[in-house]
């Protein structure tokens, strides 16, 4: 796969303050990255200079195998931190600006203003948006050049449930058409729904990267319920256990290695009770995120 | 270049205040050029009240050429108008944070400015181009007699009217750019004339020589007060080179100025 992003070395002082540390990165064609840590860990900061807009301390990247230039951030879609327009023009004419300054065709426009459906409000000023419409507006006008390339930074900062759900879907329905996209989001089980592959920022610091399959892998837990009144000394029999406890009204099973939850099912039947509830959890990115902080402390 | 000034004159023509403030300013300088004979007729009728006689009509003002130096003369009082409306359009990007925008949408800072300059230069051909008209128009009716020898006379003035909007527009681009906040900007734009006049009347007597290079005098110098000739004393009325080198300079140091103070921002 073709490198559309290597970053080496790259740092960020503020002063004193070290916004980001020596950061070593690279996004392949294809994947969809996501960005994690903590408020203030140099999320926006290493974004801002991907995007030319914050200037490094030291060290490189490049997009595309190229030394980063203006006619390369064209080829880039980018909406940092919150969208920004000139509230006094329209959506459409903000995005006929954008236009020009991406040097794209104005043709363009109807495309994406249908896609984030915005086209029966194009004519209003964009101060009159409601946050949702805006965040819709930001992410039509990174779309506006047709770019190889997505950056999102906490694209759905801010909105009600029902503008989560609209930017979620909208952000599935652009990495299935095959675009690159770089997520940065504290809402860790988004970016498990949505990404390929993940990295996470510490106080400036990459503390982990890879893929977000391999999150799922180790050991299985198992939720489980039965209308059987000795359903816990049942489960403490199975030679698969090695951990129990009981959350919501059933028991979350955790299993050695070597064993699957069809092995427990198979166990319960074995013995008489048919389960009427059974879950196989993979592990959240959640917890994943909080054990690789918390082992970043150490 | 032109693709430059077409996304900066974009983000101005649906700005309201952009047309309210342009609209005043060639409006004043519109009618205000225009009026110089009734103005004269006012002060006419108070030097009357006074006891004085004056007769407006032996005062040339509007005769070529004396009309093309006194017009330009009075009309760059107006720049400050012009200055200000730079003013809010450059600290708007920094307020709205569309100069971020910009950038990220892949704009250089290089183009940003040079956008911005060259609406600069627009602005200053524009005033210069209404000026003229005006001019024009004004000489041919009140000359008695209009000869082509001069109505040419005088009109190198035009490319110092030019500079001198051209170098204060670039001026108030240069604050705007350091200082990011329109009300405070402003503020230290009316006041430049007055700060640097208490600078100069201290030193002027320890370094005479340094007092022409001071910018807001170099513009005094470029154009001088033409008017009292009519009470027979000799002005200058060509344009000296070094005044125009002076000018040229301080343009060429405020831009480079911003120039490098936008590549060196987080923006």
């Amino acid at each position: 796969m073709s490198s559309v992003l290597s970053i080496k070395g790259l740092t960020k002082k503020f002063g004193h303050l070290c916004a980001v540390n020596n950061l070593n990165l690279e996004v392949k064609a294809g994947q969809v990255f996501g960005m994690l840590g903590p408020n203030g860990s140099g999320k926006t900061t290493t974004l801002g200079m991907l995007m030319g807009v914050v200037n490094p301390t030291s060290g490189d990247f490049k997009w595309f195998d190229h030394e980063p230039s203006s006619s390369v951030r064209k080829k880039i879609g980018a909406v940092l931190e919150h969208p920004i327009f000139y509230p006094y023009l329209t959506g459409q004419k903000n995005l006929e600006l954008n236009a020009m300054i991406k040097q794209c065709p104005v043709a363009n426009i109807p495309t994406v203003l249908e896609l984030v459906e915005l086209a029966d409000r194009k004519n209003d000023k964009y101060r009159t948006y409601s946050l949702g419409m805006k965040q819709r507006l930001a992410i039509a006008s990174a779309l506006l050049n047709e770019p190889t390339v997505l950056i999102l930074d906490e694209p759905t900062n801010g909105l009600d449930p029902m503008g989560i759900a609209e930017i979620r879907g909208l952000i599935k329905k652009i990495a299935a058409s095959g675009k690159t996209i770089i997520l940065a989001s504290h809402l860790l089980d988004e970016v498990q729904k949505v990404c390929t592959h993940f990295a996470v920022l510490k106080k400036g610091s990459l503390v982990y990267t890879g893929p977000v399959d391999e999150v799922g892998k180790g050991a299985e837990t198992v939720e489980v319920n039965a209308d059987t009144a000795n359903l816990k000394e049942l489960l403490l029999t199975f030679p698969g256990i090695s951990n129990i406890n009981r959350e919501n009204g059933s028991y979350h099973v955790t299993l050695r290695s070597g064993f699957k939850s069809k092995d427990l099912n198979k166990f319960l039947f074995d013995k008489g009770v048919v389960a009427n509830h059974l879950v196989t959890q993979k592990k959240s990115l959640e917890k994943m995120f909080l054990e690789i902080l918390s082992e970043s402390n150490k | 270049m032109l693709h430059l000034l077409k996304i900066d004159l974009k983000k101005m023509t649906s700005y309201r205040t952009f047309w309210v403030v342009c609209g005043l300013y060639f409006l004043t300088l519109g009618f205000g050029a225009a009026s110089g004979m009734e103005l004269l007729k006012l002060a006419a009728r108070l030097i009357e009240s006074l006891g004085e006689n004056l007769n407006v009509n032996r005062i040339p003002i509007y005769h070529f050429p004396d009309v093309w130096l006194n017009l330009i003369w009075c009309s760059g009082f107006l720049k400050i108008i012009l200055a200000i409306m730079v003013v809010i359009s450059v600290t708007n990007e920094f307020s709205y944070r569309t100069i971020r925008q910009n950038v990220i949408d892949g704009l250089s800072r290089e183009e940003f400015l040079l956008s911005k300059i060259l609406t600069n230069g627009l602005l200053a051909l524009m005033s210069v181009g209404m000026i003229f008209i005006i001019g024009l128009v004004t000489g041919l009716i009140y000359s008695p007699v209009i000869r082509f020898q001069y109505l040419i006379t005088d009109l190198e003035f035009f490319v110092a009217y030019f500079l001198e909007l051209f170098f204060f527009l670039s001026y108030a681009l240069l604050i705007s750019i350091f200082i990011q906040r329109s009300g405070l900007t402003i503020i230290l734009l009316l006041l430049s004339q007055a700060i640097e006049a208490i600078i100069t009347s201290n030193i002027d007597e320890v370094v005479p020589d340094l007092i022409p290079f001071f910018p807001m005098r170099s513009i005094w110098n470029l154009i001088e007060w033409p008017f009292p000739r009519y009470w027979l004393q000799e002005i200058k009325d060509s344009l000296s080179l070094g005044s125009v080198a002076i000018v040229f300079g301080w343009i060429v140091v405020f831009n480079s100025l911003s120039y490098y103070k936008l590549k060196r921002m987080d923006i």
